[in-house]
């Protein structure tokens, strides 16, 4: 087989799904998926705190999981279906996770609180994640919180999952 | 971050055909280690080869009993995986007490095994560090040096192997295997990372134009008392001070074999071997722990910011000997 | 002035009115702002930290893609000063211009700007750029790292603390240190600056507490009438005092975007976030305290040096609250500087105070050991309850009942004082407590309210919302007069075109803009009565004074006119009201503080050197908190940032050449979920009417003060180990008595 080599000027296509819609995206090799959500695509709600994989704040969904959106190369994401905060709420409805976060007053400044839900969200559909207060602090110190609302955010995410479970419940119910 | 070319590749041939006419090329598969130095301007590849889509996902069980886990399995999947969760429980630890949940998802078993020191004057471009640039000197010897080494260590580097995971694969016995132009070949997992010594930028025994295809577990231990205990100053999302792995097999409080391992206090995954044969046949008491420990210590050589580490590490050596001696079934 | 003695939506729980544009990303803060034909900027840090720049090799750089000009000390446009007066409103963090010569004071100072058309060319150029410095080898390292005191700057005495430590048959003499600690708030410092017409006209977007501070101080140094400069903050990723006043990134790209004519963004690198724009500086402090054996504070000596840098002066001032804090004739402080080679400081959370109360409050704990006395009824024998430094009643002052209240909640009567005493399993069970003050102060401000046609409201002030809440309390404010849901209310701030607020800073918003939007709401409920009682209105030839304002509406006599029906019956679209506060005599009559107890259990495992804060029980007395939800909330974030100062934040600054070597958020650890203990934080209601009509002091810096004794205390308990540095880190604690190794 014949290699051939790109140069490295080269600009990259790359199809990815986004928030659910098929999106063709023309990048630099070196593109940071973050980079490229926030400055190309005009998604602003995935932030940057550091850029290096430390904070969290940049936590989106690369097919179905929580991941950094700092230590991906856009290029990477052929083919992969990524979720960011903007398409969480459905139908200008906020989910549960959201609306959790809203009650509880569970951030202060709200620059984490994006890569927060996120990882919250991703944490309450994996089935196989412990449930208790320890993992879920755990599991979640990914995403750091320097206005320290972790115990509202910890209250929101376990209200959420009671709300999920009984909405599983109810739609069990259904025939 | 300079810019880099990027290519794809398709099958482990081209793989290595573009590392053979690249030299300067670096393989991603998490990006965790490579994107984040590169924006430090630590590591300068001029093309970016993503082998996300070569075939080496999937963890399957030998023949021998043997637990084979492909190069790009995560340290996510991997620690879930239940032939893991039920025989080797000490790497699911071991990869659970690492990083976060967001890099687990995007790191790789090989990647793992692959990552570069946390040593600040390492990440700062500025400063002289002999595994950066060979031959400016080490920052860190008459530096800050909390962080670094008290085993391992050479005159000329003092950086820690900052892996949780690799901890547990020295402890449970590993075979890596390697493709190159010549085909696969392997390796003892235990000869793979390099001590410092003089050449602190050489740090394993993979080919400039070879990559990791997979690992291979050695034959569960059974019954097995396992802990993973992990000392660092916050309590989540940090590198380890100290950290030991311990795997016990007991027989009526006696000892049949043990395994034991380091993370956070050596420049490479630190097997305790001379620890572990103090406690094969001995009562699975403090005194034999605190032996052990003794031993595992015995060639400790503190800086001046880290002594503490030779203490933490006893302790975490004896405290993980007890908890996998309760652990066990 | 008026009470609001038993409000219906101030002092209620209310979840943030602009929450919603948080939770789904929407909210936009300055990182998330582009505008067409922006360019980048991205600093290019200096690598040493004393020494002078010889020469800069650009040319590599330049050649890089997307280069548009690299800003540096020979490419630097001429600049003024800003005057740099807290009273004239332009502070800046650091009064020396970027590049404004070639000597290099600090590491990560800035050597060059680089500008590109994209963030990540803009970041390849400037590793790209090459400097040749002639480095100088007396570098003045931390405070901490040798033991220079530097020169007095303040000092405070009453009675004569001389004498009586003479004659003192109890003495306890010590020395704490702080390390120097990082704000790191998560969203990054960042400006965008456009420039506008051939007169023209600078517009900035900024991550700022201060957007007035900012606005004046650009217009001092781009020689500018302040009117021409508008600075734009709507959301900020916090700031804990970082983002008080002005850093150079702010004054290169504005000047940047003037050169190149076209707007130009820079987000700083955490890296250099951390580095050049400012951090709590290192302290030392030593404390002398003088009791008679029944515990009675004889005399205080409290000596303190704060570090600063060598391009400008910020004192911290660490013996601000001693004077005040307990009944005790005889004190003094001093407070001394000292300039080293690290970047400026700046105040940072409880600014002073935070650090003198770590001293304070681990040494009253030491003298009640060596007195046999219970800490707690130490600090309740030397309750100060009148103001023993300004010799004036307290405004109001519950300190007493926190204490207590957190004591019993807490289970402090349970503690068995004996060291190690209190274990369960592999863990040593550690009790300590310590109190908390801030200062309770006011500013002048300014605001506007607006009844519009469709019976909303619009309040506009132009203060900042840093995340403690200010856009939803001034909602509530508005809310309580008007009767109008808190849905209904359109709050405006974070711009220089509004009419002026304060700084976001030292607790004050809240107690200095509450009261001017009062005003201004009162003032626009004039303006639609005058129509209302005036020819044609609803009202027409009633007593204005008969009108009551109901739920949105007028009324009087059974009759009912909603505020949208007033305006339509008159065609208009709104009606206006303007409003001014300030503090006034109530200064002269009473101190105003708020205090608060911190009750601390941590649990120490010898067996492996681990020690973790476990349960916090705090009471809190802010007067009247506005929004409980958000209140409550500033005081738990405040436990894990002391968590933070107490075990784990440390700049770490190579001693041997300044360089600062963990600019990063992995090596400099801040509190994660898991370190987050069980918290039980109560808030008093004791409206302080005295201060304004709200009753409301500041909530949020106080919960800070007295954690990192607390921990300390409590530290002492479980180990045996008396710990006066802080970060309390492992290898601290590997002499403890109780150690097992």
């Amino acid at each position: 087989m014949q290699m051939s080599l790109s140069p490295p000027d080269a600009t990259l296509t790359v199809r990815l799904i986004l928030n659910g819609e098929p999106v063709t995206l023309e990048v630099p090799p070196q593109a940071i998926l973050l980079d490229v959500l926030r400055d190309q695509l005009h998604l602003g709600g995935t932030k940057k705190g550091c850029d290096h994989g430390q904070c969290g704040a940049c936590t989106v969904h690369v097919d179905g999981r929580a991941v950094n959106a700092c230590l991906r190369l856009a290029a990477m994401c052929e083919g992969q279906a990524i979720t960011t905060i903007e398409g969480l709420a459905e139908k200008g409805q906020l989910h549960p996770v959201q609306e959790a976060f809203l009650v509880h007053d569970a951030y202060q400044c709200g620059y984490c609180s994006p890569g927060q839900i996120m990882s919250a969200v991703a944490l309450l559909e994996d089935p196989e994640a412990a449930t208790d207060d320890a993992a879920v602090r755990d599991a979640m110190s990914g995403n750091l919180c320097r206005c320290g609302a972790y115990r509202n955010i910890q209250a929101a995410i376990a209200d959420a999952r009671r709300h999920l479970e009984s909405n599983a419940q109810q739609q069990g119910r259904q025939p | 971050m300079k810019p880099f070319a990027f290519s794809r590749a398709d099958s482990l041939e081209t793989a290595v055909e573009y590392r053979q006419a690249e030299p300067n090329s670096a393989f991603v598969a998490g990006g965790t280690t490579l994107l984040d130095l590169t924006k430090l301007d630590v590591m300068r590849p001029s093309r970016v080869i993503d082998i996300n889509a070569l075939p080496l996902e999937g963890i399957e069980r030998l023949g021998d009993d043997r637990l084979r886990i492909g190069a790009l399995v995560t340290n996510a999947e991997l620690a879930r995986h239940p032939a893991v969760r039920e025989d080797y429980p000490l790497l699911a630890r071991a990869i659970l007490a690492g990083a976060s949940t967001q890099v687990r998802n995007m790191a790789t078993t090989a990647g793992n095994i692959m990552q570069r020191t946390r040593c600040p004057y390492f990440r700062d471009v500025a400063a002289a560090c002999n595994k950066r640039q060979p031959g400016s000197g080490c920052d860190a010897i008459g530096g800050i040096n909390r962080m670094h080494a008290v085993l391992g260590g050479s005159e000329a580097c003092v950086a820690v192997h900052p892996s949780d995971m690799c901890v547990a694969l020295a402890a449970i016995g590993t075979t890596l295997t390697l493709h190159g132009p010549q085909g696969e070949r392997e390796i003892d997992f235990a000869d793979f990372h390099r001590l410092p010594g003089t050449t602190p930028h050489l740090e394993h025994m993979l080919g400039d134009d070879e990559l990791i295809v997979a690992i291979t577990l050695d034959p569960p231990l059974r019954p097995l008392g396992t802990a993973y205990l992990k000392l660092r100053d916050r309590a989540s999302y940090e590198f380890a001070l100290a950290s030991a792995g311990a795997m016990l097999s007991l027989d009526d409080g006696m000892i049949g074999e043990a395994r034991l391992a380091l993370g956070g206090v050596a420049t490479r995954p630190w097997r305790c071997h001379e620890a572990e044969a103090l406690l094969v046949g001995r009562r699975a008491e403090e005194a034999a722990f605190t032996q052990a420990a003794d031993a595992a210590l015995a060639e400790a050589q503190p800086l001046s910011h880290n002594a503490f580490k030779v203490v933490l590490a006893r302790q975490a050596i004896v405290r993980a000997l007890r908890d996998a001696r309760e652990g066990h079934p | 002035m008026s009470e609001i003695n038993d409000p219906a939506i101030v002092g209620h729980q209310t979840p943030r009115i602009d929450g919603e544009d948080k939770l789904t990303g929407r909210a936009t803060y300055t990182t998330d702002w582009q505008v067409t034909g922006m360019l980048h900027g991205y600093p290019v840090p200096a690598t040493i930290a004393h020494g002078t720049l010889e020469a800069l090799e650009l040319d590599e750089a330049r050649a890089m893609p997307g280069v548009v000009d690299i800003l540096h000390h020979r490419h630097f446009p001429e600049l003024q000063r800003s005057p740099n007066s807290m009273k004239h409103g332009d502070q800046v963090s650091e009064v020396r211009l970027p590049f404004e010569d070639e000597r290099i004071y600090y590491h990560g100072q800035y050597i060059a700007l680089v500008v590109a058309e994209t963030f990540d060319q803009a970041r390849a150029a400037a590793l790209c750029v090459r400097a040749r410095y002639r480095r100088e080898h007396d570098v003045r390292p931390g405070l901490l790292s040798g033991d220079a005191e530097g020169e007095t700057v303040d000092d405070y005495s009453r009675g004569d603390p001389d004498i009586a430590f003479a004659s003192a048959p109890v003495i306890h003499d010590a020395t704490y240190t702080i390390a120097p600690e990082s704000h790191v708030p998560l969203e990054p410092h960042v400006t965008l600056a456009e420039w506008h017409g051939s007169e023209p006209r600078l517009i900035v977007h900024e991550s700022t507490q201060g957007i007035f501070y900012e606005r004046n101080a650009l217009a001092r140094i781009f020689d500018l009438p302040a009117e021409r400069v508008e600075v734009i903050s709507h959301y900020i990723g916090s700031g804990f005092g970082n983002k008080l006043f002005m850093w150079p990134h702010a004054v290169a790209t504005a000047a940047a975007a003037r050169l190149l004519g076209r707007p130009v963004k820079t987000v700083l690198p955490r890296q250099q976030d951390m580095m050049s724009t400012g951090q709590r500086p290192a302290s030392r402090q030593r404390i002398r305290l003088a009791a008679d054996p029944d515990g009675r504070l004889m005399a205080i000596h409290h000596d303190s040096t704060s570090e600063t840098s060598l391009v400008d002066r910020h004192v911290d001032a660490c013996g601000g609250a001693t004077p005040s804090a307990y009944a005790c004739d005889n004190v003094a402080t001093r407070q001394r500087l000292l300039a080293v080679n690290h970047g400026t400081p700046c105040p940072m959370r409880a600014p002073g105070e935070v650090s003198g109360i770590f001293a304070l409050e681990s040494a009253i704990d030491e003298l009640a050991l060596e007195l046999d006395m219970d800490p707690l009824a130490l600090r309740l024998r030397n309750y100060a309850d009148h103001d023993p430094q300004r010799d004036l009643p307290w405004s109001s002052k519950q300190l007493d009942v926190c204490l207590k209240g957190a004591a019993e909640r807490f289970g402090w009567a349970a503690r068995d004082p004996r060291i190690g005493a209190m274990r369960k399993g592999d863990e040593i069970i550690g009790y300590g407590m310590a109190s908390a003050t801030w200062f309770a102060g006011r500013q002048p401000c300014e605001a506007r309210v607006e009844i519009r046609a469709d019976g909303s409201l619009l309040a506009a002030c132009g203060t900042q919302d840093i995340g403690t809440g200010t856009y939803t309390i001034v909602a509530q404010a508005v809310a309580e007069l008007t009767g109008v849901p808190v849905a209904s209310i359109d709050v405006r701030l974070g711009e220089t075109s509004l009419p002026a607020g304060p700084l976001s800073g030292g607790s004050m918003t809240t107690a200095t803009a509450l009261p001017a939007v009062a005003a201004a709401t009162r003032d626009a409920l004039d303006a639609l009565q005058e129509i209302a009682v005036g020819p044609g209105g609803h009202f027409a030839g009633h007593d204005r004074a008969s009108l009551e304002v109901k739920e949105g509406a007028l009324v009087a006599k059974g009759q009912r006119a909603g505020f949208a029906e007033i305006l339509a019956r008159h065609r208009l679209g709104s009606v206006s009201g303007k409003g001014s506060a300030a503090p006034g005599g109530e200064r002269r009559q009473y101190s105003f503080r708020s205090f608060g107890a911190h009750f601390v259990e941590v649990r120490w495992d010898p067996g492996i050197s681990r020690l973790r804060v476990a349960r916090v029980v705090s009471s809190i007395d802010v007067g009247r908190a506005v929004n409980p939800l958000a209140a409550r909330n500033q005081v738990e974030g405040a436990i894990a940032m002391g968590i933070g100062m107490g075990l784990l934040e440390r700049l770490e600054y190579d001693p041997r050449d300044a360089r600062l070597i963990n600019a990063n958020l992995a090596d400099y650890r801040v509190p994660v979920h898991a370190d987050m203990p069980d918290v039980d934080v109560e808030l008093l209601d004791y409206p302080d009417f005295r201060f304004n009509e709200f009753g409301a002091r500041g909530i949020g810096e106080i919960g800070l003060t007295g954690i990192a004794p607390a921990i300390a205390n409590a530290v002492h308990h479980a180990t045996g180990k008396r710990v006066r540095d802080l970060p309390i880190t492992i290898e601290t604690l590997l002499d403890s008595p109780l150690i097992m190794t």
